[in-house]
């Protein structure tokens, strides 16, 4: 694509390009730490992750602002229009991803002195894994316009679905057998529910680069695989 | 499901106030086949095929020299003043080819009226101003003519401001309210199609506005043709939009999809102010 007859005009977007890869590089590793904080009992890295979470805001405030004034100052029009637009987004997006690493980290500290289960723990893991690969994925993605890429990350997000429903079920199993594992437990559910919504906002991402792409919204129902929703506590069977 | 909950269903998700979309189901006002034309040696017009729907805001956008006044002025043909400049090829106006000698140009041009860029008041009073192109085409009486002038006059959004001076001259007004003088002159004429030659580069904000909000109104009677080199503008007062570039059709479509997601490349190129 040819510049713009107003070369700041360019560089604007490509700045506001650079500030969601930079966003993406914080939110990736604040995800990737969190889990890392839960599995290693790690105190320390978890209060990284919640710092690292005011970076994450002050830049998508920033990203909001300046696409504000870009419309304001620009009128953008088509593809330039959704550029706009979609940096909005994703960066709504990636702030959210921040909060629920954040979240999961806060967790951390709170059951540091007890000892959930190094098997869920485990589950969790799996799941965030999951989770990173496919935000590295939509990320890639995104810089590159790849709708083929997004598509596929929209698939995939009902694996990350699936695993939570399972580790939702063992969960509740723990809880019942013995009270006293109620408390980690539900930290620990928390963090894998946390995990689940990253996997939603990395699918919300994709969506956006579709429309981004193609100018089109993405159509039909994204596969769903939480069925956590209907579980109830008698065997803690999801229907 | 109650009934309130059900008729709420049923309803669209589009709130009616929201009348900026495109008919693509109205009549075809003017139907325009095959045209070329000519300055002389310079084909200005290169095979035009396109249509102009009824009583929807049709923009004609594209840079300098791209042909799109030339197509707006074959539709009146007031090129035909000027001996060197040909038309070939059809323009229908309701199914009646409107190049064809025969047609009656006086007639031609109370059907289709036209408003330009700079305003063209008459050095008359803001009165004689409207009533001269009626007195033209048509004898009508005193109250008669009083009334058609009032109207044209509140049609044109200008009633008010000029109510208690329809004596003076039409000279003496601003430049937005001598624009909506033009307008109201044209819609005197009851005209089913109204040209607009780029009507607001030459207006203030506020001014334009006005004219854009009129634009709006007219379009429940007239089907309406616009200019513009404002994309914002098109963006916002028409339903259809056409890019021409170097005499071509470039790519016609609804407004909506054109500003959002064009097909052709050259088109987003443009409209984003990406043209080298």
């Amino acid at each position: 694509m040819p510049g713009h007859i107003v070369t700041s005009y360019d560089t604007d977007l490509e700045n506001l390009r650079r500030s969601i890869s930079e966003m993406g590089g914080v939110a990736e590793k604040m995800t990737a730490e969190a889990t890392d904080a839960l599995v290693r009992r790690d105190d320390g890295l978890a209060q990284t992750v919640i710092l690292a979470d005011k970076r994450l805001d002050a830049l998508q405030r920033d990203i909001e602002e300046r696409s504000v004034l870009l419309i304001a100052r620009r009128q953008p029009l088509a593809i330039d229009l959704r550029e706009t637009i979609s940096a909005i987004r994703v960066s709504g997006d990636l702030e959210r991803i921040g909060d629920l690493a954040k979240n999961v980290a806060k967790r951390v500290v709170a059951i540091s002195d007890q000892a959930p289960a190094q098997k869920i723990v485990l589950g969790v893991r799996h799941m965030s894994d999951l989770a990173e690969g496919q935000l590295k994925d939509v990320l890639d993605a995104y810089a590159s316009r790849d709708v083929q890429a997004a598509h596929d990350v929209w698939e995939r997000d009902g694996e990350i679905d699936a695993l939570y429903n399972s580790l939702f079920r063992e969960l509740l199993t723990y809880m019942m057998e013995d009270p006293r594992n109620i408390s980690f437990c539900t930290h620990l559910l928390f963090c894998a529910k946390n995990v689940e919504r990253i996997g939603d906002h990395t699918t919300n991402i994709a969506e956006t680069i579709h429309y981004l792409a193609t100018g089109e919204t993405l159509a039909g129902d994204r596969p769903k695989n939480d069925a956590s929703n209907y579980a109830t506590v008698d065997g803690g069977q999801a229907s | 499901m109650s009934n309130a909950a059900a008729t709420a269903a049923a309803e669209p998700l589009i709130h009616p106030s929201a009348k900026a979309g495109a008919d693509t189901k109205a009549p075809v006002r003017i139907a325009v086949k095959g045209l070329n034309f000519y300055y002389g040696q310079f084909h200005g017009l290169k095979n035009i095929d396109l249509n102009f729907h009824d009583r929807q805001v049709t923009a004609l956008i594209g840079p300098s020299g791209c042909g799109k006044s030339t197509l707006l002025r074959t539709f009146n043909r007031i090129y035909s003043l000027y001996p060197e400049q040909r038309a070939e090829g059809q323009i229908l106006l309701d199914g009646v080819n409107i190049l064809d000698p025969k047609v009656d140009l006086n007639d031609l041009r109370a059907r289709v009226g036209m408003v330009f860029q700079k305003p063209t008041p008459f050095p008359m009073s803001i009165y004689d101003n409207v009533a001269f192109g009626i007195r033209l085409y048509e004898k009508l009486p005193k109250a008669e003519l009083d009334e058609r002038v009032e109207s044209s006059l509140r049609k044109a959004a200008l009633w008010d401001e000029v109510k208690d001076k329809l004596k003076q001259s039409g000279m003496g007004l601003s430049g937005g309210q001598q624009q909506r003088l033009c307008i109201a002159r044209t819609v005197a004429q009851r005209p089913e199609v109204i040209l607009f030659d780029e009507p607001t580069s030459a207006l203030d904000p506020i001014s334009t506005g006005r004219i854009e909000e009129l634009i709006e109104q007219l379009r429940d009677e007239f089907t309406i043709a616009i200019v513009t080199h404002n994309m914002q503008q098109a963006a916002r007062i028409s339903q259809f939009t056409a890019f021409m570039y170097l005499g071509e059709l470039v790519e016609f479509s609804q407004t909506e999809r054109m500003f959002m997601n064009p097909t052709q490349q050259r088109t987003q190129d443009y409209i984003t102010g990406r043209f080298g």
